[in-house]
């Protein structure tokens, strides 16, 4: 990835992204974005997006869902900082006649502007005005053709996982819905599940070979 | 420290595990010792900066800015324990460059700091068998080791007690039984296997890993028992987990005799023609650029096994051209680096309502099976062992599962299946043509960089092929469903395991050390880290060079009250 400060305005990407965090109730410092380039500063309109796709994927229920703890923004972010391998290269036979379009010049794809594309798409319109029902089956069925064994490659998988990390590495998602144990203490070999008992977020055996 | 205005009696290169070792066998034995050490001071606790740190407090969610990894960290990244939390106990590539050989990989993997990789070791313990020290004389690979278990076992029994080993005395000859602290169970799953498997093929046995975590508090040590958090590599305020910095340094530094200096890379042993010995260590200060300089009556290498390589190489003289102690022209040569892969995983159907609290800091081992009494290998002489374990899935099994919304967040609010996976490292063979060498190309503060050859061969092919089909069979057998699993090895450093390059053996003319791990041309030098190897085995390799450098610091005391260095 570049390191130039290219001709965007950091100031300005950070800034849109600190009024997006604020309007979330999320700290600004959240979303610190440093060093990147012009055409990795998604529009209000991504913003958006990503973000209620995250919500999408993970609602409120009993406890917080990934709206309420900014998941979008983190996954604004991941995506410019190429977390998941986002920024790498994709090799020449993953590249369909669907992705090409949203390809950099180093070969990477600009997930953010392919996902806004490919859910207005969807939708035959766009997406977000959609009612939140419509939006839940648009999501539903492209992520079921995304995820099915089998499937082409998708640009969806790197994003829903990011979302996934957004939110369980939120303290709410890992330490409300999932546990969060820093300090166990012991070691416990043989314990029977108990009916509701949740998933550690701080199994980090877990968390690399889930 | 810039003149000889301070003697020592010996200066200790490098304070990783060996490092560490050697400070504290020193000292204790009346030694006044310098120990140099080319990264940054870390102190025990005060700077394990990340240790407490949740998720939702790192910056990128423990996951790091993959931006800066690409440009400063292209290696250390691909590295399974370097994340967000652990970055600063690794090298940033860009800083320490080095060189590999024209179309052949090599990942190396490094920790440049106080402690180096003493903080963000495996800690996997085991102790090598005669199999493994006679292996070169068995099949012809690289020279026969001057040493037998035998002589080693004293050694390993001191090093154990100190560092604190827990694990399971099962008898097999070739994993000697240690010095074990109680071992930590096995899960349900894990029991489940070692009973099948054990039923089926009655030489396998799986264990669980010996690991250099208490499962007992050592108060003369100052040392907590472990917590059960898994998060060693971040550095343990506890110091549940043996390092430098919860182990040895402290017994050293209580002597009153050591000397620790940071920031300095040493770059240079200057050699005496007329005495036959090294005459001073030159360092440069990191931090200043200052050139500087120190003597001692012995050196000990322990730089790590690449580097102390390194050192050797970029140490030549007129007297010594190609490298110190290099007479035999086999210096660099015959580096090793255990052959690794996944060889399987498996869905454990079965064991759906049972679970575990914590977080265990090791996992199972199954040791060599093959080519022990009889050679039943094909295609290969050695052995590999399988490490791995069961574990149940958290919330990153979503990745790769279709659905959304509070269906999809509900069931990845449950704890997730049981899998097992066995991890392999197979015998990596001594070969020539694998070898360091100086490169032309010079790093920021201008000393000529190492240049790695490595690739393995068709027997680790051959035994990765076989270690394959083994696990599955195995995992099957558990009553597990085998859905992945590969006989393709890693690039060369992959394990972390590389090793070799100034190898102990009988023959000054093609042997770098003797069997006190001293070279045979410089008797005031000792090397006693990786770098010592003449074979690899299969095993974890940390515990044998700390058996092997408690041993050389005996030795080398003794010569030095016999006036024999």
């Amino acid at each position: 990835m570049s390191t130039q400060h290219a001709g965007w305005s950091r100031r300005e990407f950070a800034g849109g992204v600190a009024l997006f965090a604020l309007a979330l109730g999320i700290p600004a410092a959240a979303v610190k974005l440093t060093d990147l380039a012009a055409e990795d500063a998604p529009t209000d309109r991504q913003n958006r997006l990503i973000a209620d796709v995250s919500d999408l994927v993970i609602p409120r229920t009993d406890t917080p869902g990934a709206a309420d703890v900014g998941v979008g923004a983190f996954v604004a972010m991941a995506l410019a900082h190429g977390l998941n391998a986002t920024r790498a290269p994709m090799a020449s036979g993953m590249v369909t006649a669907a992705l090409a379009p949203f390809q950099r010049r180093d070969g990477s794809l600009r997930h953010l502007v392919w996902l806004e594309h490919a859910l207005d798409r969807a939708a035959g319109g766009d997406f977000l005005r959609q009612l939140r029902e419509n939006r839940v089956a648009l999501l539903t069925e492209f992520d079921a053709q995304a995820m099915a064994q089998g499937a082409p490659f998708s640009p969806w998988t790197a994003i829903k996982g990011l979302i996934l990390t957004g939110y369980y590495t939120s303290e709410p998602g890992g330490s409300q819905e999932l546990r969060y144990e820093l300090v166990p203490g012991k070691w416990q070999w043989d314990i029977p599940i108990e009916p509701g008992m949740r998933a550690f977020s701080s199994d980090w055996t877990a968390v690399d070979f889930g | 420290m810039t003149s000889n205005d301070t003697q020592f009696d010996a200066i200790v290169v490098g304070s990783g595990i060996t490092g560490g070792w050697a400070a504290k066998e020193l000292t204790e034995a009346g030694l006044k010792v310098l120990m140099i050490e080319r990264g940054r001071k870390i102190e025990h606790q005060a700077d394990y900066e990340t240790e407490v740190k949740a998720p939702w407090e790192m910056e990128f969610r423990g996951q790091g800015d993959a931006e800066l990894y690409a440009r400063e960290y292209p290696v250390q990244m691909l590295n399974r324990h370097f994340t967000e939390y652990t970055q600063n106990h690794f090298v940033n590539d860009a800083e320490q460059p080095y060189q590999k050989a024209k179309g052949k990989d090599f990942d190396w993997f490094r920790s440049y700091q106080l402690g180096g990789r003493s903080l963000t070791w495996g800690r996997q313990c085991y102790r090598w068998s005669d199999y493994d020290f006679g292996a070169n004389k068995r099949d012809g690979f690289g020279t026969d080791w001057p040493i037998r278990y035998a002589e080693l076992a004293p050694w390993y029994d001191k090093v154990e007690e100190f560092v604190g080993v827990s694990g399971a005395a099962e008898g097999l000859a070739q994993l000697p039984d240690g010095r074990f602290l109680p071992p930590m169970e096995l899960n349900c799953v894990e029991q489940a296997a070692r009973e099948r498997i054990r039923a089926k093929y009655p030489d396998r046995l799986l264990t669980v890993g010996r690991t250099a975590n208490l499962t007992e508090a050592r108060p003369e040590q100052g040392r907590g028992h472990c917590q059960y958090r898994n998060i060693c590599a971040r550095g343990c305020s506890y110091g549940a987990y043996f390092s430098t910095q919860s182990a040895t340094l402290p017994a050293a530094v209580k002597t009153g005799r050591l000397t620790v200096v940071t920031d300095a890379q040493v770059h240079r042993l200057e050699y005496d023609p007329a005495t036959r010995r090294v005459s001073a260590v030159h360092w440069i200060d990191t931090k200043t650029g200052e050139h500087k300089r120190a003597a001692s009556r012995i050196v000990f290498l322990n730089a790590g096994a690449f580097n102390s390589v390194h050192l050797l190489l970029n140490s030549a003289s007129e007297a010594m051209p190609h490298g110190l102690a290099n007479s035999s022209g086999v210096l660099g040569t015959h580096i090793m680096d255990h052959a690794n892969t996944m060889a399987g995983m498996a869905a454990m159907p079965g064991f759906e309502g049972r679970t575990t609290f914590g977080n265990r800091p090791t996992g199972i081992v199954i040791p060599r099976f093959r080519n022990l009494d009889t050679l039943d290998g094909k295609g290969f002489s050695r052995g590999y062992s399988f490490q791995g374990g069961a574990l149940q899935g958290t919330w990153t099994r979503g990745k790769r599962m279709a659905g959304i919304g509070a269906d999809y967040k509900e069931e990845l609010h449950r704890i997730g299946p049981w899998t097992m996976v066995l991890v392999v490292f197979a015998d990596s063979m001594p070969r020539a043509s694998n070898r360091l060498t100086l490169s032309n190309r010079t790093d920021p503060r201008g000393i000529r960089q190492l240049e790695i050859a490595f690739e393995h061969g068709k027997e680790e092919h051959a035994a990765l092929a076989d270690a394959k089909v083994e696990a599955a069979a195995m995992l099957t057998e558990a009553g597990g469903h085998v859905f992945m699993g590969f006989d393709q090895p890693g690039h060369g450093g992959t394990s972390i395991h590389e090793m070799g390059g100034a190898r102990m053996g009988w023959d000054p003319k093609t042997s770098v050390l003797n069997r006190w791990s001293q070279a045979h041309d410089v008797a005031n030098l000792f090397v006693t880290d990786g770098a010592q190897m003449s074979s690899s085995a299969c095993q974890n390799p940390s515990l044998t060079y700390m058996a092997l450098t408690a041993r050389a610091c005996d030795a080398a005391v003794k010569m030095l009250k016999e006036g024999a260095v």
